[in-house]
């Protein structure tokens, strides 16, 4: 186990701060769809807390995730077109522009509904806007359609790593799988053969 | 005989039982509310109370407040807390339409006054102190004002899932600034 990414393969940080965010994001948009399936009001206030600390967890995550990019290296890019590269380059960037969008939207609909937010019953963080109940609603649709959005790109990211992975038969999902070792039997520079 | 007696009684009278008589002017006056939710302070306001209010500092023993408050007319603003708080789980409005405050005694701790009542809300009542500071305006307009903690279950305002205070707190404040005008 590597800690930083190298030229073949994502090293265990990034490894870790991609599927920690994935979990998190898409269990916490499914949780937060389910949320009128709590048993009484103070369940669902308990779930919807839930849902915003967990939310606040995944952008503390995404914001460590693009500093530490910034101090590690990228495994190369695959071969590929020009269009192929340049899509792979703006699907990340949507993913990462929407992982941070989501709970920024949230926070703002939770300030505009004039709502607390707390993180895990720790501590408050402040509002970013205003009270604004007729924006509400808007805020409460901007941050829903973002997570719709986010599963559409998401589809597109998944069916791209998987064509990799079964007809290009590369290591572009294999770079980025925890415990998963290259193909080629090949080892990554710094581990032993 | 009786005549003579009855003026001499209402002689007598201001001398003895010196406390004012007051009506509060509702315009002027307001009675609110705090308390914390999700680890943040809210407040709210009852727009409709009515009190009965006797007060002289120099004659505590017969100074007394009764006040009533419409519990229908608690308003914070926030849309769940407005249409939440006259349920069953608070207020329960519709079994208990009104709180009654009424003092017992008064006394003094360093500078301050000290109203000892009894407050009846929800079809429980309790002991509550009040914090009191009067200033006397004119020979015939005065200002109080009020401050107190209920602890909220106590009176069982927010019960079944509602009592866990890592939610909602346990204690709420209860303040007062309110506009007298003698009779």
């Amino acid at each position: 186990m590597i800690l930083r990414s190298n030229d073949r393969q994502w090293g265990a940080v990034a490894k870790f701060f991609h599927w920690t965010i994935a979990v998190a994001i898409i269990g916490n948009g499914t949780f937060a769809l389910l949320v009128d399936l709590a048993r009484s009001p103070m369940q669902k206030i308990n779930w919807i807390a839930l849902h915003k600390s967990i939310g606040l967890t995944v952008l503390a995550l995404v914001l460590l995730r693009i500093l530490w990019r910034k101090l590690d290296r990228r495994p190369r890019e695959e071969a590929g077109s020009r269009w192929q590269r340049w899509a792979a380059r703006a699907v990340h960037a949507t993913l990462y522009g929407l992982v941070v969008a989501l709970p920024l939207s949230g926070w703002w609909f939770n300030s505009v509904a004039g709502k607390p937010l707390q993180w895990f019953k720790l501590f408050n963080l402040p509002a970013l806007a205003t009270k604004n109940e007729a924006l509400s609603h808007w805020a409460h649709g901007v941050h829903e359609y973002l997570y719709w959005f986010l599963l559409l790109v998401l589809a597109a990211h998944v069916g791209a790593a998987l064509k990799h992975h079964l007809q290009h038969n590369d290591d572009v999902l294999r770079r980025m799988l925890p415990f998963a070792r290259l193909r080629n039997g090949s080892t990554s520079p710094g581990e032993r053969p | 005989m009786k005549r003579l007696a009855t003026l001499l009684l209402a002689l007598a009278l201001p001398c003895t039982a010196a406390a004012t008589n007051y009506t509060v002017r509702p315009a002027l006056s307001q009675l609110n509310f705090q308390g914390i939710y999700q680890g943040a302070k809210f407040s709210g306001v009852f727009k409709d109370w009515s009190a009965t209010i006797s007060y002289d500092p120099a004659n505590l023993a017969n100074s007394k407040f009764d006040v009533v408050v419409t519990m229908a007319s608690a308003s914070t603003g926030d849309h769940d807390q407005d249409s939440a708080l006259p349920g069953e789980s608070f207020f329960d409005v519709a079994k208990f339409p009104t709180a009654h405050f009424v003092t017992t005694d008064f006394h003094r701790q360093g500078n301050l006054v000290i109203a000892d009542g009894n407050l009846t809300m929800r079809g429980v009542t309790r002991p509550v102190s009040l914090g009191v500071v009067f200033r006397a305006q004119s020979a015939t307009s005065a200002t109080l004002d009020i401050a107190g903690h209920v602890r909220r279950l106590d009176f069982g305002v927010g019960s079944g899932d509602y009592s866990d205070t890592s939610v909602i707190g346990p204690t709420v404040r209860i303040t007062a600034h309110v506009q007298l005008a003698s009779k």
